[in-house]
């Protein structure tokens, strides 16, 4: 063999390799590779909406099972699947993974590490799902730990503690690819610790860059909590951000300040909690923030799905993002400043007399919790709290869900333990008001909805919008279903046997649309029959 | 204080290691009561009420416990639950100090006994069989209905308070889990009963005969689900004060493996 075929042969194995890797310009152009599902929310924006049309409300009726890999563990399984090249790559509750064979269901590797016994968690032990770069995984373990893991082989490459579990860290997030960085956040605040977004070097783990979410001494925002409250301040960070590659700008919704429930420790409005931030992707630094609810003493967290849309709002063009918030209010802000566009309520709401010009609620009184209890609305999951929402340009409306309803808050002073819950007291349910939920489409250019589906139960699953004109999502008591995007009219659905917690996916394989969910304990893909 | 915490818990650890406690370590120590407080609203206000009154669970504020009275009693309890009960065992999902504090902040309340049932057990049997019609549709020690909840063990998850309000105004507290169902056909019938099952597309009952029945959405013309109770509300009426009194004696006796 001459010296140029050996050339030649190297050269092609080595563009072989590389043409399964998923780079960050890969990642970058995700919304347009309909093999793939490569990142949480489909696309930087956070879209979760895929242009596959073989699936369609004229022959939707006709989805049925390609197969269903059952997990055998127990817990919530509220992940989004990644696809690429033949492969899902899925994670469970309590640090467990698999990568399944895409034709068959079968599973090529499982990976699992304990959950310690000694982790103190607020809401179970699920995870939301993988992120990839190159040949490699990357997925956050439940003691508060991030892990690069061989996508070949479900070794594990390295593994980093962001946080000491022992004090109330944990970790759920699906982690966020950004250049050659795996950012991700962290959760905590029930347990009262200072929570953070971290970048890490994915090569090797090395931390390049935190931010943390509750400002210290000296910094701009520690002015905003009242003695050394800050150092027990919360504002988690468990739901994975967005990114805009052109203002490579960041974006990561803050969660609750701590105590949840008693604001008396903390005077101010408690800065970055409840907020929306955005970051410069290279070092970290805040270039704006947008808080919706200061001082924050109902559990309103705002972690949830910061979508990037460029569209018109009130007549001149705006770079956007929407957040439906968990304080029951559908939020447009200007992505490049932070600067507030409008605020529509889309749930009832009874804590506030809308929301000011400057995007600050208008309070009414009487609605801090006390310890006999005060009747709020929302209830303290929501609104919308952090389920994975869709924007579909196809219809242009903007989908999540919501739990609809009151309840009651109770509020009392609380001496911090470490370790312990944190929480300031409780929630009470009213007595004869079960609560509900609904799937609501909304045009986020206005916040005008245009129509709700509603649920017997308080919603659990995500979003996926297609370009079928579909919106899949699924129920509490195991119903996967497909709703005319336009309408919101139910046109298929399958009683699963277990609880959607999940978003579903859609992809291409071997020239079929195919869609996926978490049920249960199972992942199932359908297509159309036979 | 923290400090006085630590050597506490630190003291806990040496003696739970040597043996079982007999009493809790945080027994007057007011942060640990106010941990406990937050960790019993947490977790049991839901069922015993926010202030630990009382409510579809025993009252927890009365220095009075159903299970035994002592410090380690009530631990217990907390760890493993109670058997035949809705009371679940916390032990898989609590710390062993965290616990203790749960019973530091109940031991917290000044005592004050519930009130005595001045009723004739026995007469509120026969009420319960007879005149009350009450085993028409409540089951106990397998004998009556199976319509209504069964109240085999209900004198041990229920206040009297709480047995006196569901008799008197049955709608103001329902059992977890308990729901109406009504569905009004296209030809105008209706079917009303006891939710097994409900969700978006269908509901699953069992009416007053006991028959099971499984309707979709969409071959009736209304599917509603209420919060509702089908029990008689009329017993104010038709129960003199002291029948009220016998009824609740012997509902309150009932604890399982026969009435007492």
């Amino acid at each position: 063999m001459s010296k140029l075929c050996v050339i030649a042969g190297a050269l092609l194995a080595f563009v072989a390799t590389l043409e399964g890797q998923v780079d960050q310009g890969v990642l970058a152009r995700s919304q347009e590779d309909n093999e793939s599902w490569l990142m949480y929310g489909r696309n930087y924006s956070a879209w979760r909406y895929s242009t596959l049309d073989e699936i369609n409300t004229e022959n939707v009726a006709g989805l049925v099972p390609a197969w269903i890999f059952q997990s055998g563990v127990g817990g919530k399984f509220q992940t989004t699947p990644l696809v690429h090249d033949g492969v899902m790559y899925v994670t469970g509750p309590s640090n467990h993974a698999w990568a399944l064979d895409l034709k068959t269901g079968r599973e090529l590797w499982h990976y699992s590490e304990p959950v310690p016994d000694d982790l103190p968690l607020c809401c179970g032990k699920p995870n939301r799902g993988f992120a990839i770069l190159g040949e490699r995984l990357y997925k956050v373990n439940m003691q508060a730990t991030l892990v690069a893991i061989d996508a070949t082989t479900g070794s594990v490459i390295w593994e980093v503690e962001s946080a000491d579990y022992r004090i109330g860290y944990s970790n759920t997030v699906a982690p966020l690819i950004v250049k050659d960085m795996v950012v991700i956040g962290i959760a905590g605040a029930e347990f009262g610790t200072r929570d953070f977004i971290d970048a890490y070097d994915a090569e090797t783990g090395e931390r390049r860059w935190r931010f943390w979410t509750v400002p210290g001494p000296g910094e701009p925002g520690n002015e905003t909590w009242g003695g050394d409250s800050w150092k027990r301040g919360g504002a988690s960070t468990w739901i994975t951000g967005s990114y805009d590659p052109e203002l490579d700008l960041i974006y990561w919704g803050t969660g609750n300040p701590g105590p949840d429930l008693d604001g008396s420790p903390r005077p101010g409005d408690n800065l970055y909690s409840d907020s929306m931030v955005a970051l410069d992707a290279d070092t970290g630094q805040l270039r704006w923030y947008f808080q919706f609810t200061p001082h924050d003493v109902h559990d309103w967290d705002s972690v949830a799905d910061p979508v990037l849309i460029d569209m018109e709002v009130a007549g001149e063009s705006r770079k956007a993002l929407v957040q439906a918030n968990r304080n029951g209010h559908l939020y447009a802000l200007d992505r490049t400043s932070g600067e507030f566009l409008f605020a529509r309520a889309y749930t009832e709401v009874n804590w506030t007399d809308g929301i000011s010009p400057d995007g600050r609620p208008i309070l009414i009184p009487g609605h801090e919790p006390t310890d006999e209890g005060t009747l709020t609305c929302p209830g303290m999951g929501g609104g919308h709290n952090w389920h994975a929402t869709s924007y579909s340009p196809l219809t242009d409306l903007y989908y999540f869900n919501s739990g609809d309803g009151c309840q009651i808050y109770h509020g009392a002073p609380q001496e911090f333990v470490e370790g312990e819950y944190y929480l300031g007291s409780a929630m009470e349910n009213v007595s004869g008001e079960p609560r509900e939920g609904s799937i609501i489409a909304v045009d986020p250019a206005t916040g005008d909805t245009r129509w709700k589906f509603p649920l017997v139960s308080p919603p659990s699953s995500g979003m996926l919008s297609t370009g079928g004109g579909l919106l899949f999502a699924g129920t509490m008591e195991g119903y996967f279903m497909a709703l005319d995007a336009r309408t919101g009219k139910p046109l298929w659905r399958l009683q699963t046997g277990g609880p959607v917690r999940a978003p579903a996916i859609t992809y291409r394989f071997q020239g079929r649309q195919h869609v996926a969910t978490a049920a249960g304990g199972s992942m199932m893909v359908f297509r159309l029959g036979p | 204080m923290t400090a006085r915490i630590l050597a506490l818990a630190s003291a806990l650890s040496v003696c739970a290691a040597a043996q079982q406690l007999q009493s809790s370590p945080f027994n007057g120590d007011k942060e640990s009561i106010g941990a406990g407080r937050a960790a019993y609203r947490l977790r049991c206000s839901a069922c015993h009420g926010i202030h630990a009154g009382g409510g579809r669970g025993p009252a927890l504020n009365r220095g009075k416990f159903e299970v035994g009275d002592t410090d380690l009693d009530i631990y217990r309890v907390i760890e493993r639950g109670v058997p035949g009960t809705e009371m679940p065992a916390y032990g898989p999902r609590s710390t062993e100090e965290n616990i203790w504090r749960i019973v530091s902040y109940l031991r917290s309340f000044e005592p004050s006994p519930e009130e005595d049932v001045l009723g004739d057990a026995q007469a509120g049997e026969r009420i319960f069989w007879g005149k009350g019609g009450c085993g028409a549709c409540h089951r106990v020690d397998r004998k009556g209905g199976e319509f209504g909840p069964d109240l085999t063990r209900i004198g041990r998850s229920r206040s009297v308070e709480h047995l006196r309000e569901s008799l008197l105004d049955p709608e103001e507290d329902l059992p977890p889990g308990y729901f109406v169902v009504s569905a009004v056909h296209h030809d105008g019938r209706t079917t009303t009963g006891i939710g097994v099952a409900f969700d978006d597309f269908s509901a699953q009952l069992r009416d007053s005969t006991g028959k099971l029945h499984s309707i979709l959405r969409e071959e009736v013309r209304s599917l509603e689900r209420e919060y509702t109770s089908l029990m008689p509300s009329g017993y104010r009426e038709s129960l003199t004060a002291n029948e009220q009194l016998d009824l609740l004696a012997y509902m309150k006796g009932l604890r399982g493996g026969g009435a007492k």
